[in-house]
């Protein structure tokens, strides 16, 4: 009798660890199925290369790929810089109570929603940029990227300082004990020696700023259009699937959004294959 | 020699405290402007509108100007989305730490790291498109509702209470495995009268965090029944309204100065939800490594 | 006069990691006497009452050849075989670690946990066993009187003997002991000793020890293991 309890509770064990790891694949299923007329027509790689023009029949998704890459890739040119920074002042620069502040403060920002940050920029940051470059609206690839850097920064930066931590005290003893300095012992022996670590974050980070969709959604504009410069308006694959959900469930507009989560999924698992090759400890993303 | 190491002995840790200082500046930027603009609007009638607290509470009358029904909204959105995740999730965290092999382990480790790298409008979209697939089978059944809401985000948060399970269940050290079972205890014996309570701390922890990605999700809900305005959420099977959603649609289709104010005190509300989570998580932590240090 | 042999072991060989821990280890233990089991560090001295319990098993990477018998109701089992449930062995094995490792939880519960698990026992019979086990550990007058308040805070020597009465309210048939006294003072030992000797009267006592006064005080056989291996077995001298 008991034992009959037992193993039905462990049948449950295997059956929702199965269920979950389905649940991943029938996601991407789902997305299949519903954007299969599109496949059928052997049209994928037309939408992938076309503009959006829905008076013309044209459903391609090419101008939000390129709006999410810029976007994405732009905060990540300002935030790997900007993190590394911080997790060096972090590990290695200041002591003690302030890099224990510093530490708080940061795993505090992964916190703060994402919604707050696209609310702040319409009304602090978009008005700044409109002024300062005095051109447009200020609602541009510029502004989302400067607000998704304060996004993806504190993952980088918790997974940096992990990766520094992670480098053997006793490579540092031996360079600090043939008189090197504590900024010699990061430069030579812990930056080397925990590259793996700083790609990974960079990885996981570029994964967080492709897959958010609020802040550009609220600060970039979303003019279907190949942005040209950093002030110009542009949408995302995510707010992309956001605006034009709501059309009709039969229209190519509603299916080229199955082929937007079809890409950002496929995009997602690949940054993920390549956390995984890079040998990570699983314990290690931050959110 | 000399010149590039006087440059890199003061160059990096000036640029570190650069980086530092503009980080933080900025943050202190965004939480400042939040609630310079925003202080003034804190009170009672921010949450409640005009109609008295307790008969809103109790239900009795509608609030028609206040943020009741989205706060509402999102926490019935949290109860239930964490309802569904942590069954399922302390049960796959368990199987993967306590029975699953190397093998399957790293298998099913794969799917659960896609998973929780998932954008959360590809999970929204996932949502409203079983709900379009429900439609089709069962006509005029199912639309986007709270109940959907609830699901998807439960599969968004499914991975973090997975992870953090397993990981507090890896955790512990071989000497608290081998207590219970040396006085014959079964293998779930051990897990449920042991290890569980052992590991607790690190799952609460887990637990909260899921509570604050429930809290603040926008995209997700976006696609899967939240509405502007529905007011306090009757069934499951009905519209809501959310605080974030509420912040997103205040900021774009605000008419007055006063509408605006409210968005302010949302996002002030909201943000201090997820701060406070995280206290209380970091605090749960703090008392894990404090029993970790006890035991040793 | 011999007693007879309470648990034999057979060609035991024990790797873990791919090392080798136990060689061809064939061991008796006599029926209710205190075997004492000793060898420098690493001879495998551990990992022997490991193989008696199967405790091993909750470690990854080990693998056990060889076989264990150990007698019960008169006749020999091998306890590897599968019809012998697990649980039903660490029942009539307890054992007693080096470092005592009560749970988070009260004395008594600490003490009532095994029966706990084992289920179908009423409530009074629960509370006279604890009592019982608690005189038995020699704990009983120090407790009694906050016998619901966490067992954490009590001091290591009482800890242990927490840990004893904990194993003995399964009456076990044998008792593993793994350096149960390396962690405590010179007096708290000696009345874990004195207690030991008088358990034996019930139950077969396998000691593991670093100490040879302790062992020659009250060990009736010593059995010394050397890289994995019975090196020699003799009476107290």
């Amino acid at each position: 009798m008991k034992r009959a309890n037992e193993q039905a509770v462990e049948g449950f064990f295997v059956l929702s660890a199965y269920f979950s790891a389905l649940l991943t694949v029938a996601l991407f299923g789902f997305m299949l199925v519903l954007g299969l007329p599109l496949f059928a027509e052997g049209r994928i790689f037309s939408i992938m290369a076309q503009p959006w023009a829905p008076h013309l029949g044209q459903f391609g998704i090419q101008p939000m790929i390129v709006g999410t890459l810029a976007i994405s890739l732009l905060s990540m040119l300002f935030a790997f810089p900007l993190s590394l920074g911080c997790a060096v002042l972090i590990s290695v620069v200041s002591k003690g109570k302030v890099s224990w502040l510093l530490r708080k403060t940061v795993e505090m920002m992964t916190g703060i929603p994402t919604v707050i940050y696209g609310f702040v920029g319409i009304f602090l940051l978009v008005p700044l940029v409109r002024e300062f470059f005095a051109a447009g609206s200020g609602m541009c690839v510029l502004s989302a990227s400067l607000m998704l850097t304060l996004l993806v920064s504190p993952t980088m930066i918790l997974f940096f300082c992990e990766s520094f931590a992670r480098v053997p005290d006793s490579y540092g003893k031996a360079a600090l004990a043939v008189g090197g300095t504590e900024v010699q012992k990061f430069l030579h022996v812990t930056l080397p020696n925990s590259w793996p670590g700083v790609v990974i974050g960079f990885t996981l980070a570029l994964g967080r700023a492709l897959g958010d969709t609020l802040i550009a959604l609220m600060i970039a504009g979303n003019a279907v259009q190949t942005p040209g410069s950093l002030l110009d308006s542009a949408r995302t694959l995510t707010s992309h699937i956001a605006l034009v959900f709501a059309a009709d469930y039969e229209s190519p507009e509603f299916k080229a959004i199955f082929a937007c989560g079809i890409f950002l999924y496929l995009f997602t698992t690949f940054l993920m294959m390549a956390v995984r090759l890079l040998g990570v400890g699983r314990e290690r993303w931050a959110r | 020699m000399g010149a590039v190491r006087r440059l890199q002995e003061v160059g990096v840790p000036f640029f570190s405290w650069l980086c530092g200082v503009l980080l933080l500046g900025s943050v202190i930027a965004v939480i400042g402007y939040l609630f310079v603009h925003g202080w003034r609007s804190i009170g009672l009638s921010l949450i409640f509108g005009t109609t008295p607290p307790l008969d809103a509470l109790l239900m009795k009358r509608h609030v028609f100007n206040g943020l009741f029904p989205a706060v509402a909204g999102t926490l019935s959105l949290i109860v239930l989305s964490v309802c569904w995740a942590i069954p399922i999730g302390m049960a796959s965290g368990i199987y993967l730490a306590e029975y699953a092999g190397p093998g399957t382990k790293a298998f099913l480790n794969l799917f659960f790291d896609i998973l929780a790298g998932l954008p959360s409008i590809v999970v929204g979209l996932f949502g409203f498109s079983a709900t379009v697939f429900l439609n089709r089978l069962f006509p005029g059944s199912i639309h986007p509702c709270l109940l959907i809401s609830s699901i998807a985000l439960a599969f968004l948060v499914l991975p973090y209470i997975i992870r953090t399970t397993q990981m507090a269940l890896e955790g512990l050290p071989l000497s608290a495995r081998m207590t219970a079972l040396s006085l014959g205890a079964s293998k779930l014996q051990n897990i449920v009268h042991v290890l569980l309570p052992q590991s607790l701390s690190g799952i609460v922890s887990g637990v909260i965090l899921a509570i604050g990605r429930c809290a603040e999700d926008t995209a997700v809900i976006m696609l899967t029944g939240v509405v502007a305005s529905a007011g306090v959420p009757r069934s499951l099977f009905s519209h809501y309204e959310a605080l974030p959603f509420y912040i997103f649609y205040i900021s774009s289709q605000y008419t007055d100065r006063e509408e605006l104010a409210t968005g302010y005190g949302a996002a002030i509300i909201l943000l201090c939800i997820c701060l406070v989570l995280f206290l209380l998580a970091f605090v749960v932590k703090r008392q894990v490594s404090y029993h970790a240090l006890y035991r040793a | 006069m011999e007693n007879a042999v309470k648990i034999r072991t057979e060609n035991l060989c024990f790797s873990y990691n791919g090392r080798t821990i136990l060689r061809n280890a064939s061991i008796d233990f006599a029926e209710r006497e205190i075997s004492a089991i000793v060898g420098p560090s690493g001879s495998g001295k551990s990992t022997l009452l490991m193989t008696l319990n199967r405790l091993w098993e909750t470690i990854p990477r080990c693998t056990l050849r060889g076989r264990v018998e150990m007698k019960v109701d008169g006749r020999y089992y091998d306890i590897y075989e599968k019809s012998y449930p697990v649980t039903r062995l660490r029942r009539q094995v307890g054992m007693v670690f080096q470092i005592p490792n009560p749970l988070p939880m009260s004395i008594y519960k600490n003490v009532a946990f095994p029966l706990q698990l084992k289920g179908g026992l009423a409530k009074e019979t629960v509370s006279a066993r604890v009592e019982e086990c608690l005189r038995k550990a020699r704990l009983w007058d120090e407790v009694h009187y906050r016998l619901h308040s966490t067992a954490l805070d009590l001091s290591g020597g009482q800890q242990q003997r927490l840990c004893i009465a904990r194993a003995l309210i399964l009456r076990p048939e044998v008792l593993l002991l793994d350096e149960p006294t390396s962690a405590l003072d010179h007096a708290t030992a000696r009345a874990i000793e004195e207690l030991l000797l008088e358990l034996k009267q019930s139950c077969t006592i396998l000691l593991v020890s670093h100490y040879l006064d302790q062992v020659t005080r009250i060990a009736d056989t010593i059995i010394e293991l050397h890289n994995g291996t019975l090196v020699r077995r003799g009476g107290r001298t």
